[in-house]
């Protein structure tokens, strides 16, 4: 009894916000998938599935997930690769670690309209520090965010930037947590710093980096500032993706509903990927006991 | 004493009417804009001042957003039926607010009031129309004509630019100042809808047919249109491509004074009177089959729920008619005001460069307007897109156009 | 031994400088543009320093808006945010990673999906609710929804489940409720995620832009990034004034982190010391 009382108590607010802001609302736009909505003119209209089944055939709606999973290739094993390193160098013991720890978060707390328009800049073909950093190595960097090929690794370079600071503060997080006694258990056996690393830190870093994984996949589908601010999805529709679009159809197209099914589109795919990461999970994440 | 107990009460009584009477007169309205956003608050501010001081009865609540998310604002604030009374709108949003109903066509209070509407600029005021009502009162409006160079024309030893000029007057022109360097170049145009929808009409052409029932995107005359400003690109490089542009502004480009001729908006004057270090000035645009020209509008709009139409429509006919209002637009140099007073216009035509400020009014002849159509944000980004295409060479003008085709029909339901 | 020490020691240098760079050098470019007048933003060749550095960019922006005002609003919705969030949060993380009860995983799946529909279209029904709740034009408008906070949550849910059972247990045996369990081991041994989740909610509190907007229409209740908003203009951006906004506001999220950053520290030694 007692148990059930804390229990709830516990989770009150967090239930109470649940359904007044997260389960209303997003019956609100289940509904309105199935619906023709202008926002402005009137209420729905109830037009069935016609949205989705416009959607699913529309030529838009392969090129927006060819977008993202470019997105995806590029940006996921980057980050992750990039930020364990950064939280792995940021988690010795060296004089100066707080200054650098602090550079590497500096990026994290630019905004990311300011970022994003700072990194339009920064890409320009000609006159941006980037290609004239390229310069001094000999490449000829390419015209980046007015290329089709090349805009879409432009907002993977600027959103790495962005994020590296982010996620390997919460890797270091996860690295600071685990007992010291492990290690120091090994240092008995006479074990080295690699072997401590793959037996030791990474099985135990798991969750964090399981956590990472799941944000990463789901912010990467819903993908926006960036593109929003530095391509507007261009050239040619190079960086349209899942929620540039439902920004467009909702406030600027005057199709809410065709909006809110394209978002229930975008749900599906998340869900499936999130399903897939926590089935796959108990192969190798590994929880305390 | 008692008496004066009783006139005591008495007065105190009288003077709580009145002030509750004269609190019950006063009517605040809620108006929302976002063309004042950056530097011009200052100047709306001065509006609002002299409008209550003419208006003791009428307070205005100015709300002033950033234009990025201002729809998105104004949207929520519809949907919950809170929106302000008053507010403004941009051209390519205003068919879809006068089309769903969500604005109050005018008429009534303009006959109430008695609107003098030969104080409008007729163009202007004729913009806000819908179905034959009037829907907004025109803020403001820019329109574009072509800046020119004057410097490089004279190194070409080319002749300026005269309103009689044609495409090929300008191509040849284009072509000698492109000859002056390797980093100088002829001319910019944008190639995107807002530029193609009037200079298809150059050519005769239309995007739709005349009772805007179908769309005409891929027609032979639109076609030669396209190719005509591609080969501007890719043909005679006499304008950047998006490479030799490289994220560089068309405004810098033409303030750096590597470019020729700039077609854009009135709303560039401020800027290339700070930044141009050579003469320059400004001509109407070219035609080929027909002469076209075209502008940016603002219209000032009532919400048809609010339940102080009056002293909105004071206002927002005061932002649009008043001398005083557009005498302060012109000083601060924001855009144009829609107003045909004599002295304004004099005062505007006398504030230089450009010399020629009288082109402003001079393309105002040959004003085409665009579809006014719901989609109008999706019509322009799809056509927009194809354009870019050609515009890179990744398809020719006809594949362009003929896919535009395609996807329009079966997006837009006209 | 020494050696090997001194190789690490000078390949760590090399290679945290190395990234410390790639960090840095937009950040530079940020300040740099953010010195110049408007005329010197498009002289070539590009000052990386510039020439003749001018404050003009600060001087319009304190002129634009009631900026003293739009700091201390952001401050106030931030802190408050950030104490909310933590809260609410932590509570249903600790149930979530340490208290076993039937329909757990459910719920909890139920709170990652929430997190899959994208906010854009669910803004309107939720400004609904704040309407029919009238909390429209209030700060309780901008701050009520952020008790739910399912990223948190799991966040926290996840760092709190290596936390050995075993601990737990023993105050169990004790007779400790799990309030007590929660405030007196929990959270200490939570120390440096908390921190790390304070900086984030902060932060992400501190730049939001558009709910704000949409919500608090009150001029004297802008936040900064709604005022900084004004700069978006219908035709072309200022640069230097853009660089100078997000300069601006970034100073307290600075401020807060080097704050933060202590706490971290010592957070991070008890839950090593404890652990």
């Amino acid at each position: 009894m007692g148990k059930k009382l804390t229990i709830f108590l516990f989770l009150l607010p967090s239930l109470v916000g649940l359904v007044l802001f997260s389960i209303i609302p997003i019956g609100t736009s289940l509904y309105l998938s199935l619906t023709e909505w202008d926002v402005i003119g009137g209420p729905p209209k109830f037009h069935g599935l016609k949205n989705y089944v416009q959607i699913l055939q529309s030529e838009e709606m392969g090129r927006i997930l060819g977008n993202t999973l470019y997105f995806i290739v590029l940006y996921i094993p980057l980050i992750l690769t990039v930020s364990i390193l950064v939280a792995l160098l940021l988690n010795n013991p060296y004089k100066g670690i707080g200054i650098y720890r602090t550079i590497y978060y500096v990026p994290v707390l630019t905004s990311w309209v300011a970022a994003a328009l700072l990194w339009k800049w920064l890409l320009n073909a000609r006159y941006g520090a980037v290609n004239a950093i390229l310069g001094w190595f000999g490449i000829q960097g390419p015209s980046w965010l007015q290329d089709k090929a090349w805009a879409m690794p432009g907002v993977v370079l600027s959103s790495i930037w962005k994020d590296m600071g982010y996620f390997s503060l919460i890797f270091l997080a996860g690295l600071q947590g685990i007992d010291k006694t492990y290690y120091e258990a090994a240092e008995i056996d006479g074990a080295s710093s690699f072997a401590k690393f793959r037996y030791i830190t990474l099985p135990l870093v798991t969750p964090t980096l399981f956590f990472v994984m799941v944000i990463c996949i789901i912010n990467s589908f819903q993908l926006f500032p960036q593109v929003m601010v530095m391509t507007e999805g261009g050239p040619g529709g190079a960086t349209q993706v899942f929620v540039e679009r439902i920004y467009n159809y909702a406030f600027r197209y005057y199709k809410m509903g065709y909006a809110a099914s394209l978002s229930w589109i975008l749900f599906a795919f998340i869900f499936v990927a999130t399903i897939i990461q926590l089935r796959m999970q108990k192969r190798w994440v590994h929880y305390d006991s | 004493m008692k008496n004066l107990k009783r006139f005591m009460v008495l007065s105190l009584l009288l003077v709580l009417c009145l002030s509750f009477t004269a609190f019950a007169q006063v009517v605040t309205i809620d108006f929302l804009n976002f063309s004042s956003s950056g530097d011009n608050e200052v100047h709306l501010e001065k509006m609002r001042e002299i409008f209550e001081a003419q208006n003791p009865n009428i307070k205005v609540n100015i709300q002033t957003i950033g234009y990025g998310d201002y729809f998105v604002r104004l949207m929520t604030s519809v949907v919950a039926g809170t929106a302000p009374d008053a507010f403004e709108l941009n051209f390519e949003n205003f068919a879809a607010y006068a089309m769903k109903g969500t604005i109050m066509p005018l008429e009534e209070l303009m006959e109430k009031t008695g609107f003098d509407t030969s104080v409008s600029d007729p163009n202007a005021l004729a913009a806000f129309r819908s179905d034959g009502k009037q829907y907004g009162l025109p803020f403001s409006f820019s329109n574009v004509i072509v800046l020119y160079n004057k410097d490089l024309f004279d190194q070409a030893n080319v002749p300026y630019p005269n309103s009689d000029w044609t495409w090929a007057d300008q191509l040849d022109a284009a072509i000698k100042i492109r000859a002056l360097g390797e980093d100088i170049f002829g001319i910019f145009q944008p190639i995107q809808f807002h530029e193609f929808y009037k200079v298809v009409r150059q050519n005769g052409g239309r995007l739709f047919n005349a009772d805007m029932t179908k769309f005409t995107v891929n027609t032979p005359e639109n076609v030669e249109t396209l190719q005509y400003m591609v080969d501007r690109v890719q043909k005679y490089n006499v304008m950047p491509t998006e490479e030799q542009l490289s994220g560089m502004g068309d405004w810098d480009l033409f303030a750096a004074g590597r470019l020729g001729m700039l077609v854009t908006g009135s709303w560039a004057f401020p800027y290339m009177m700070e930044n141009c270090d050579f003469d320059w000035d400004i001509a109407v645009e070219p035609g080929n089959t027909a002469k076209a020209t075209h502008f940016f509008a603002n219209g000032l709009v009532i919400n048809k729920d609010t339940d102080k139409a009056e002293a909105a429509f004071e206002w927002i006919k005061f932002l649009s008619t008043s001398k005083e209002a557009a005498e302060i637009r012109v000083q601060a140099g924001w855009e144009l005001p829609a107003v045909t007073h004599q002295e304004i216009l004099d005062l505007y035509a006398a504030t230089t460069p450009p010399e020629s400020k009288s082109v402003i009014f001079e393309s105002l002849q040959y004003l085409v307007t665009p579809p006014v159509i719901e989609q109008f944000g999706e019509l322009s980004d799809i056509l927009g897109r194809h354009l870019g295409d050609a515009r890179d060479g990744f398809v020719t003008p006809q594949e362009a156009l003929d896919a535009a085709q395609a996807e329009l029909e079966s997006r837009i339901t006209l | 031994m020494t050696r090997r020490l001194l190789i690490k020691k000078v390949s760590f240098y090399l290679f945290a400088s190395l990234i410390g760079f790639f960090n840095l050098i937009p950040f530079f470019w940020m300040v740099s543009t953010s010195l110049k007048a408007r005329k010197a933003l498009a002289v070539l060749p590009v000052q990386w320093i510039p020439e003749e550095p001018s404050f003009e960019a600060y001087q319009r922006l304190f002129q634009l808006f009631p900026f003293a005002r739009a700091i201390w609003n952001s401050v106030f919705i931030s802190v408050t945010t950030t104490v909310i969030v933590v809260v609410s949060a932590s509570l249903a993380a600790y149930v979530f990673a340490k208290v076993p009860f039937k329909g757990r995983e459910v719920l909890f799946t139920l709170f990652l999906m929430t997190m899959m529909i994208p906010g854009q279209v669910t803004m309107i029904p939720n400004f609904l609710v704040l309407r029919y709740l009238g909390l429209l034009n209030t700060y309780l408008g901008v701050l009520l929804p952020t008790i739910y906070n399912a990223f948190a949550t799991f966040l926290l849910r996840q760092n709190m489940r290596i936390i050995p059972d075993a601990f737990l247990e023993a105050a169990i045996i004790d007779g400790a409720s799990h309030f007590t369990i929660f405030s007196r081991i929990v959270v200490p041994l939570s120390k440096p995620i908390l921190a790390a989740l304070s900086v984030i909610t902060f932060m992400g509190t501190w730049n939001d832009y558009l709910w704000p907007l949409i919500v608090l229409t009150d001029r004297a209740k802008m936040t900064l990034p709604v005022g900084l908003g004004l700069l978006n203009t219908q035709y072309g951006n200022q640069y230097n004034l853009l660089m100078a906004g997000g300069l601006i506001s970034m100073v307290p999220i600075l401020l807060l982190y080097f704050l933060a950053q202590k706490h971290f520290e010592q957070g991070l030694s008890i839950g090593g010391i404890k652990g």
